[in-house]
């Protein structure tokens, strides 16, 4: 799931400069993007605009383009494009559209799971080395706040991560799940050590 | 002994490396800076050098202080997130070093650990705001620091022979503005480009020292040629190594080289950093025929 | 195309290692998202691989699933939850983490082994994570909550740079690469020299002189567990599926409905309903008045059409049909602007007293078609051939822009209830269900204030496409319209508020249906709001009258609401009985497509409130093979546009379920 934040107001005036051309990217229909907040903020920031394009999925560089073309004499006389996206979105349009100061509208809180933009309950960090045979299908990378491999640390209380009470240790979690299948030898398995190569 | 106060006082300053070996007994490397004591300003302490795991660095550099000899507290961003690196600078502090030279330091799949967790949490331009920031009584999160604020002389590296160069001026420009107060080089090769380099670098004022490596062989220098970021050996000079290969692999050409590049380079910087890479041996004799001691 | 395979198997040794207790296992698989979607029901590779592995290493290899987007927890929790394991010990998933962890917690009998690993996206150890977009793109996103593009020319220091570096470049890169090499020696460009090249090209080099210090703390946890819980429950209430388009009703939702000035001809099409179209019972020259019949047809499945002014006929034509765009004969009316009532027009007589067949004749003889747009005959809807329990009244109106039904329920509450009353005496219903989403609470208390013992006003949250019969009978009454079946079968009849209202009309002012409350709004409308509009009234009249600009280059008219409503490409149509609204919306950027292809990122499935996969009938359309979407229950498809609308390659969904569903019918009646 994505989840995006419109960045503060004076961070983006101090850097924008009229006029600018607009692009809103509402493509994750789905997902958390603050649409009343950047039009509150395009209404009372008195930014000159060419113009306010309101569109989906410009992280496709198909789309993009199509756009780029449609729209060319407005960008032309634009000296900045805003885009409120998510990261990919800006940096396809900023890859695209080289000669021109793009800005990032939004900052990027989170992209939940691992097919992406969808919702999702499961997280997933594409560590590159699936610890799920061990944890009774419960993740140690994300589901415990240190990404700790073999067991759990001294942090939980009742249960819950010492990072946030709203978190449940994922120790806990691990360690109920494999009683319940039976594979509680597993806690006592060999040490694991992360191997970060496995990420390039 | 802080460097700054003898670029203050308008001395050429010298400084030289060692390397902690990979294991405990620290002899062989004390042993080493010993050997160049009064002959050099103070001696570099890598630390975990090219990503290799090694005996610390702060330590070596308490116990070669202890012999008398000024270290400079080398410190990479690799290994250790914000916490420990302040706490490591802290404690040079207390025992008494006060030379850094901060960096970001080589990616830890240069190494010897390649599937460690590399960390970068900070960078070279974010330490030395950090340790600015000790120095003012507060740590990087504002909280205030018991008793005195320590109180260093900060060193960053450049690379003055980078293709293209203008980023390396940049981060350059960082350096200087986040507070660092003398620059140590990769090494330089090339008289013309670091001439150029300088004459970007001399407005802010800040002392550069120039950076020589010793050549050892033919293959080195294209090794590094091929393989090492920001250095480039010309061409006349691999001639030179060609010529005469005894006279090269008793390293003679190679002292000559150095002699030779740190003459040029004199006129422009304010101290000369030699990196011996184990032939500390052969420093002595390029200082003398360079004619700086 | 780009590759975003998810996973890859194990090593051999690992996988050997992790199934070392045990003997027989089963193979539960995904087919892989985010791949060019070349083959239908194909296996992936790897279901070939492993059992010849198994085998190879003495191990009984019992069964395999192969299932599409294996992390969707609504799909294939049930399908894991039905598959017998017998004699298998363990079950090994090729997945990426997402498909893993879901057969891990459904799958309670049987250890779940992992036997993929996901494959990371960074390529970087330092930033670990990056999501690429929901379409193919090169560029990737580490979701750091504090995005530096800004002061990096739109190069992601995060992601691009090996160390991640936030303050310039390190002394790492030679000859414009990093020092850092991938798998099989590959290398990367410098993100920093790239940062530094682009900032030049934008002649703003290094504005940045701030010192960035990443903050770790951010997102804190409990925010982003708190925003993404509400999202997931906003997702997956009510029903499965379906979106939450931009509303867009703020600018008429409150305007009251106004009549809509008279126009000087009107154009009556003989075809305003589902079924047999009407003949004429007027020819050109004739004077008609105002509620006259002026069409019918002896055909059970039809409804008789009116004269909307009194005045004279000018001729009988073919004109524009604005929903199904092809020309249909149509009564041209020149307007005397004296609304000379015809006689037929008069209140019933004693209509507590009126027999269910009095009244249903009543309901035909005056034109009364399903207002939600179908357009459906209500007299053929009121003579139901099996029993009926439930009269479900639907208010929904989840179509972005339309507020017309909600005014309907406001400004005739008791008209509508009355007109509901009506309907229960015809059909001897016990139970009566006004559904209406919780955007509208001003007609939910109008509703409630004028509602029967027997009438219950049921608030459903908000999601489109909430309106459609089928998903607003699961979600209020819990029961299944099978596909191919029609309310009727699980004894439901659905009927608009608004074709209660035009039921009251008739019987109780005896008005045929003549005119009907539509909302007009959107882009360059200068007089949005909510009108009541004579049937046979041009479009012309309507883009005059209430628009600056209405038809630039970037604008278009849809009959209805944006989602399901009918593109308009000719102005040259009039007001018909469907009509819910006349509405201009953006041209799209990028316009749907039939013939793009589908790049698998699931989102269709997602979407999808019959719980379909929309994107094989893309698939068979690809491969000109439309008459195979039967198998994939093209005919359960209500038409809602999700899919269409949430598609990340914008393919013309729509229309290729529509072409399918033609050609699937014609085959069935040769």
């Amino acid at each position: 799931m994505l989840v995006t934040q419109l960045k503060s107001k004076e961070e983006l005036l101090t850097i924008i400069k009229k006029p600018a051309f607009v692009i809103k990217c509402t493509g994750c229909k789905e997902v958390l993007f603050p649409v009343t907040e950047i039009d509150e903020f395009l209404k009372t920031a008195e930014i000159t605009v060419s113009d306010i394009i309101s569109t989906d999925y410009i992280c496709n560089t198909d789309f993009a383009l199509k756009l780029s073309e449609k729209y060319k004499s407005e960008i032309s006389n634009s000296l900045n494009i805003i885009v409120f996206s998510c990261g990919i979105g800006v940096q396809s349009i900023s890859a695209l559209l080289e000669n021109k100061k793009v800005i990032s509208g939004c900052d990027t809180l989170y992209i939940n799971g691992f097919q992406g933009l969808n919702t999702r309950e499961n997280n997933c960090r594409q560590c590159g080395q699936c610890y799920l045979s061990e944890t009774g299908g419960i993740c140690p990378i994300t589901a415990c706040s240190k990404s700790l491999l073999n067991g759990q640390c001294g942090g939980a209380k009742n249960g819950k991560c010492e990072v946030s009470k709203e978190m449940e240790c994922g120790w806990e979690r691990i360690y109920k799940r494999l009683e319940l299948i039976k594979e509680t030898q597993k806690l006592t398995g060999d040490i694991k050590v992360r191997d970060y190569l496995k990420l390039l | 002994m802080k460097l700054k106060e003898l670029f203050n006082s308008g001395k050429f300053v010298l400084t030289s490396e060692v390397g902690p070996p990979k294991g405990w007994n620290i002899d062989k490397t004390i042993h080493e800076a010993e050997s160049l004591k009064g002959i050099v300003d103070a001696i570099n302490v890598t630390d975990n050098q090219s990503s290799v795991m090694r005996f610390g660095s702060l330590a070596a550099c308490h116990l070669i202080k202890d012999k008398g000899i000024e270290p400079v507290f080398q410190v990479t961003c690799r290994d250790r997130n914000r916490l420990a690196l302040q706490s490591d600078i802290l404690s040079a502090a207390g025992l008494g070093i006060e030379n850094m030279l901060l960096l970001t330091g080589d990616h830890t799949t240069l190494g010897d650990h390649k599937d460690a967790k590399p960390v970068f949490d900070l960078d070279s331009v974010s330490l030395i705001h950090t340790i600015k920031k000790l120095e003012s009584g507060v740590d990087l999160a504002n909280n205030k620091l018991d008793g005195e604020p320590p109180k260093f002389c900060i060193g960053a590296v450049v690379s003055p022979c980078a293709e293209p160069l203008e980023p390396q001026l940049m981060k350059m420009d960082r350096k200087i503005k986040a507070g660092v107060e003398f620059f140590q080089t990769q090494a330089v090769y090339e008289t013309d480009k670091f001439a150029k380099f300088m004459e970007k670098a001399k407005n802010s004022g800040i002392p550069v020292m120039a950076g020589i490596v010793i050549l050892k062989s033919v293959g080195m220098a294209k090794f590094m040629n091929e393989n090492v970021a920001g250095i480039h050996v010309p061409d006349n000079l691999i001639e030179e190594l060609k010529k005469d290969k005894e006279k090269t692999k008793s390293g003679q050409t190679g002292i000559e080289i150095a002699a030779r590049l740190i003459k040029d380079l004199k006129p422009y910087c304010q101290g000369i950093h030699l990196m011996p890479l184990g032939w500390d041996d052969k420093v002595p004799q390029i200082l003398k025929l360079s004619g700086l001691i | 195309m780009l590759d975003y395979t998810k996973y890859r198997l194990k090593p051999d040794q690992e996988i050997l290692d992790i199934l070392k207790d045990k003997t027989s296992i089963f193979l539960v698989s995904c087919k892989k998202c985010f791949r060019e979607f070349t083959h239908e029901d194909g296996e992936t590779e790897e279901c070939y691989i492993l059992p010849k592995f198994l085998k190879d290493n003495n191990k009984k290899f019992t069964g395999c699933v192969d299932l599409d987007f294996l992390c969707n927890s609504h799909h294939n929790a049930k399908i894991l939850k039905d598959i017998d394991f017998k004699g298998a010990e363990a079950v090994g998933v090729l997945s990426c983490g997402l498909g893993i962890a879901l057969a891990a917690q459904t799958i309670e009998k049987l250890p779940v082994y992992a036997i993929a690993d996901t494959i990371p996206q960074a390529n970087n150890n330092t930033c670990e994570t990056a999501y690429h977009g929901i379409a193919l793109t090169a560029q990737k996103c580490a979701a750091c909550a504090q995005c530096y593009l800004n002061v990096t020319g739109g190069i992601c220091p995060i992601v691009d740079c090996s160390k991640s570096l936030l303050n310039g470049q390190c002394g790492g890169a030679k000859n414009g690469k990093c020092e850092v090499k991938g798998k099989d020696n590959s290398t990367k460009d410098c993100a920093w020299e790239k940062i530094y090249n682009r900032l030049s090209v934008q002649k703003s080099p290094d504005n940045n002189t701030a010192i960035n210090i990443r903050n770790y703390a951010k997102p804190a946890v409990e925010f982003i567990n708190k925003l993404s819980n509400a999202n997931l429950e906003k997702r997956n209430q009510g029903f499965y599926g379906g979106l939450h388009p931009f509303e867009n009703k703020d600018t008429t939702n409150e305007k009251p409905i106004s009549s809509f000035p008279e126009p000087e001809t009107v154009s009556i099409l003989l075809s305003q309903h589902t079924g047999a179209i009407c003949e004429p019972l007027v020819k050109s020259g004739d004077t008609v008045q105002f509620g006259q019949k002026i069409g019918d047809s002896n055909s059970f499945i039809s409804a008789p059409v009116h004269s909307s002014v009194s005045g004279k006929v000018i001729s009988i034509e073919e004109a524009l049909h604005p929903a199904i765009q092809k020309k249909v004969k149509a009564v041209i009316i020149k307007n005397d602007f004296k609304n000379t009532q015809h006689e037929s027009v008069k209140p019933a007589v004693n209509i507590e007293a009126l027999s269910k067949e009095e009244l249903v004749n009543i309901i035909r003889e005056k034109g009364i078609v399903g207002l939600g747009g179908a357009m459906f005959p209500t007299h053929v809807k009121l003579k139901p051939p099996k029993p009926v329990d439930t009269l479900l009244i639907n208010g929904c109106e989840c179509e972005p822009y339309l507020t017309a039904d909600n005014r309907v329920m406001i400004e005739h509450a008791r008209e509508v209830i009355s007109g509901i009353q009506i309907l229960e005496k015809i059909l001897g219903t016990k139970q009566t269900l006004i559904a209406i989403e919780d955007n509208k609470p001003q007609a939910v208390e109008a509703m409630k204030t004028q509602t029967g013992s027997s009438i219950t006003v049921s608030t459903l949250p908000s999601k489109y496409p909430q309106g459609a019969e089928k998903v607003l009978i699961k979600k209020t009454l819990g029961r299944d319209v099978p596909a191919g079946k029609i309310p009727l079968d699980v004894g439901v009849v659905v009927t608009n508020v608004s074709t209660a209202l035009s039921v009251y009309d008739a019987v109780y002012k005896g008005t045929p249906l003549i005119e009907r409350i539509i909302t007009i709004s959107g882009k360059n409308c200068s007089k949005p709001g909510n009108y009541k509009v004579k049937l046979g009234t041009p479009l012309q009249n309507i883009l005059k009258h209430c628009f600056d600009k209405p038809a630039d280059t970037n604008t278009e008219i849809k009959m209805g609401g944006p989602m399901m409503g009918i593109l308009q490409p000719s102005i040259e149509t009039s007001i018909i009985k469907g009509t819910t609204g006349i509405i201009t919306v953006d041209k799209k950027v990028v316009e749907p497509d039939t013939q793009r292809s589908c790049i698998k990122c699931g989102r269709c499935v997602d979407a999808c409130p019959m719980e379909l996969y929309p994107l094989f009938y893309a698939y068979c359309s690809s491969k000109n093979k439309l008459e195979d979407n039967e198998k994939y229950d093209v005919a359960a498809c209500i038409e809602c546009g999700s899919c269409e609308n949430i598609c990340s390659s914008k393919i013309a969904l729509t229309s290729i379920i529509k072409q399918s569903k033609r050609i699937i019918a014609s085959k069935k009646v040769s």
